[in-house]
């Protein structure tokens, strides 16, 4: 089990700033399209060095294909 | 960290989300609501012309839904002697007006202005809140910042 965290703060004007946290990759650029459809437009994106990061999923199923070559 | 994303809100939404932002920005900003026809409105605009000021701002990006939209309906607020009507204009857009005695064009503005935006800000809340909870989100915390900004942080488990 993964935890995966969203920071959301709407400012004064409706403006939304998005932090999502503990999502890597994929899942990370699934729960940005779903907030963008929620709220509106994309002002802006930028993605942090954990995107780059493989998913928990990716590294059992490498550790499996390697022993199953052995 | 994996990604910081900056959006803009777009209101399309149908009148019971947009009464329900009405609602939430009228009681932040002390306003008090009262739904009102136009007729009644246009009778009341007609006898207040001549002394009163008045002022119109639209909500960039909002379309409000015909469907179960009756034609003329509209939210009417008041606080002293100043008057917010929010309706829909032919285009399907969210339209503000202001107006009131004794208030410059520009103050009515500001006010209408205000009152635009803390209107978007209770509808994205009021979608954002009702959204994350569908998606099985857990809210951990929520607090209004000095800055009158609100923050949500959630919590998921996923396998």
């Amino acid at each position: 089990m993964a935890q995966h965290e969203v920071e959301i703060t709407i400012d004064r004007s409706g403006e939304v700033k998005v932090h999502v946290k503990g999502a890597k990759g994929k899942a990370c650029l699934e729960y940005a399209k779903w907030l963008t459809e929620i709220v509106g437009k994309v002002k802006s994106q930028e993605l942090t060095s954990e995107y780059y990061e493989p998913e928990v999923k990716s590294r059992i199923e490498l550790r499996e294909e390697l022993k199953s070559e052995e | 960290m994996s990604t910081v994303l900056i959006l803009t809100p777009v209101i399309i939404s149908n009148l019971p989300a947009i009464a329900a932002a009405v609602a939430g920005a009228a009681a932040a900003m002390g306003l008090v609501a009262k739904e009102s026809v136009k007729g009644q409105v246009q009778q009341a605009q007609q006898q207040l012309a001549e002394v009163e000021q008045a002022v119109s701002v639209e909500l960039a990006d909002s379309e409000v839904l015909a469907q179960g939209v009756e034609t003329g309906r509209e939210f009417v607020l008041t606080k002293g002697e100043v008057e917010l009507r929010v309706s829909r204009d032919e285009r399907g857009r969210c339209v503000v007006c202001a107006k009131g005695k004794g208030h410059t064009k520009a103050e009515l503005k500001q006010m209408a202005e205000e009152f635009t935006q803390k209107m978007t800000q209770c509808f994205v809340y009021n979608r954002v809140a009702s959204e994350l909870k569908n998606k099985g989100f857990q809210i951990v915390n929520e607090e209004v910042m000095e800055d009158e900004s609100v923050r949500i942080n959630v919590r998921r488990w996923v396998d």
